[in-house]
């Protein structure tokens, strides 16, 4: 129960009396200093990091819902930010204003072209990301008011799981034993084991192997047929050729004709000359009546020539007549 | 067994309140001497000096060496955590978050209040027995400017001080052991610290290393002063002043984490 007082010396009082600190002031002014410093050039680097140095445009993202975007969240483009979410607000129709500050030196991604989607994914934040297929194409102004399409993973869940329920009914129902993919199966069955039997898929196609049959030996009557044909066309072959030959060949009955037709040409002339001195010798006779020995003298001889003339033109109309099949008139006018 | 008295309860509930209303009111006046120059005089400005060399300046070296290796520490949990669930994205700005804003500012608090708060508590309740600081009202000294507001200040500066150092170390190590000594990383990270810091978070953790600093000196004073003269009662004084101190930091604590995330 007994104080005592004077035995417990402060330890400060004994530090400081003791062994006065050097520099005391100093260091405790510097440690002030050295925190000072850490500090504003922290608070320094967290404007410049939050773009507070950064000349920016306005982009106005036009949302249905803004569940999972927060300030200071990310627009992305190809992974790299573009963009940071400035505010956030419900607009009179109801929709979610999200407005994004975008650098100017950043701004030249985003062109009138790009799309803007909101994706949620099943693990980790929503994300804004922009994507520009057309580089060239004119930039975006400040201030545009774009629609953001959303795209969300767990949305699409329910929406999924009704789909593959209802596939996996018509699964379930096609596996059934009275399904028609079964009765359809056991008919696939039957036509495999015709075609494994002795006529093949012949047999499997046409129902049995009578059938089968029958087709097969229609097919070797059509052969036979057709190699019967194939001998009469060669027959009628050979006889095109010879006709060719003996009609139009060298010696054939064109030829012969030819030759017929210049000789009754040069029969026809001399005729022409003969009958020609018979009418100037007639002309004479009328004239000189008085010569009448000469004359016919002169007529036996004329006679004589026409005669053999005509017996000449007689001839070669009998040899035309033999060799080509003329009309049968033999008849032959003369003037 | 008895049950508490119904009038004894309400007199320790009356005992409590003016306990805390005492604390916050020589927080008070500790706060606005400390926001007048004029009450910074050699002796003021000697045993404030003394206070930050002692808390802070003193242990520098050792502070730094123990933060650096916490630090390290977490941020490979974190990261290698963050990698295998596949949110690498996140492990940034969980290690800022976890560290910077959480760990290190408790971490400094605690270290504060087991060397100096408790100092404190011990000296000034010894003062308080032997009636030190009557002697210097008696002698036309003002103890609350000469001795006490001095070991508030010195130790809020020294919290704060401490906090920016292992915040500093925090970021830096981050960075390295996130990227190694590569500048390209730089872009990635700027923008990390960016999103984290924004000016409530950034404020809050100013003010939450201040209420920290004020806390670790204000609270043991206090106790120290509502003691009974008497020694042998010396270290109860300085078991409810550490107890106290203690529900406090983590009072400050559990405040700034639901005004952050509720």
């Amino acid at each position: 129960m007994d104080t005592d007082n004077k035995a417990v010396p402060a330890p400060e009082a004994v530090s400081a009396t003791s062994a006065p600190i050097r520099h005391l002031e100093l260091k405790a002014v510097l440690l002030i200093v050295l925190t000072v410093v850490l500090m504003g050039g922290f608070l320094l680097y967290v404007f410049y990091a939050r773009g507070a140095f950064d000349s920016t445009q306005r982009l106005v993202l036009m949302a249905d819902d803004s569940e999972g975007v927060y300030v200071g969240m990310d627009l992305t483009f190809s992974g790299f930010p573009v963009g940071r979410v400035r505010r956030i607000e419900l607009g009179e129709d109801g929709k979610v204003r999200i407005d994004v500050d975008v650098p100017t030196r950043d701004a030249r991604w985003l062109r009138v072209s790009s799309v803007f989607t909101m994706e949620r994914g099943l693990v980790g934040g929503t994300r804004l990301r922009a994507f520009t297929g057309d580089l060239s194409a004119p930039p975006l102004p400040d201030g545009t008011v774009r629609a953001v399409l959303r795209g969300d993973a767990t949305e699409e869940l329910p929406r999924l799981l009704s789909s593959m329920k209802t596939i996996l009914a018509n699964i379930e129902q096609m596996t059934a034993p009275d399904s028609h993919i079964n009765a359809s199966l056991g008919n696939v069955h039957t036509l495999t084991e015709r075609m494994n039997g002795r006529y093949g898929a012949l047999g499997g196609l046409l129902g049995g192997e009578e059938n089968a049959r029958k087709v097969i030996a229609s097919i070797d009557r059509a052969n036979a047929l057709l190699g019967s044909l194939s001998g009469v066309t060669a027959r009628l072959d050979r006889t095109l050729e010879k006709t060719d030959q003996r009609v139009f060949g060298a010696g054939g009955m064109m030829d012969e004709a030819q030759k017929a037709a210049v000789q009754l040409n040069a029969a026809l002339g001399e005729a022409r000359e003969s009958l020609k001195k018979a009418d100037a010798v007639l002309a004479e006779a009328q004239k000189i009546a008085s010569n009448t020995r000469v004359a016919s003298e002169d007529l036996g001889v004329l006679r004589a020539e026409v005669e053999a003339s005509l017996r000449r033109a007689g001839q070669l109309i009998q040899e035309i007549n033999r060799k080509w099949p003329f009309a049968r008139d033999t008849e032959m006018k003369l003037p | 067994m008895h049950g508490i008295p119904f009038h004894d309860l309400g007199a320790r509930l009356a005992a409590w309140i003016a306990s805390w209303r005492r604390v916050f009111e020589f927080g008070a006046r500790a706060l606005v001497m400390a926001a007048s120059p004029s009450a910074y005089d050699a002796t003021t400005r000697n045993v404030m000096a003394k206070q930050i060399y002692f808390t802070a300046w003193q242990i520098l070296p050792g502070f730094v060496l123990v933060c650096a290796l916490l630090c390290y520490v977490v941020i490979r949990i974190v990261v290698s955590t963050a990698v295998q669930y596949g949110l690498s994205d996140y492990g940034l700005s969980m290690v800022l978050r976890l560290l910077v804003l959480e760990l290190i500012p408790v971490f400094v608090a605690l270290f504060v209040a087991l060397r100096s708060g408790a100092a404190i508590n011990t000296e000034v309740t010894l003062m308080h027995i032997r009636g030190d600081l009557e002697a210097l009202q008696a002698r036309g000294d003002d103890p609350m400017r000469h001795e006490l507001v001095p070991r508030v200040v010195g130790s809020a500066v020294s919290v704060v001080a401490l906090t920016v150092l292992g915040g500093t170390i925090a970021l830096l190590l981050a960075y390295f052991a996130l990227y190694g000594f590569s500048p390209w990383g730089l872009t990635e990270y700027t923008r990390a610290i960016g999103q984290t810091f924004d000016p409530t978070v950034t404020l809050g953790l100013g003010l939450k290393a201040l209420f920290f600093g004020l806390a670790v000196a204000v609270i043991p004073i206090t106790a120290s002063l509502e003691a009974s003269r008497e020694i042998r009662l010396a270290p109860i004084a300085v078991l409810n002043g550490m107890v106290r101190l203690f529900l406090t930091l983590t009072m400050i604590e559990g405040a700034s984490l639901a005004a952050k995330y509720i």
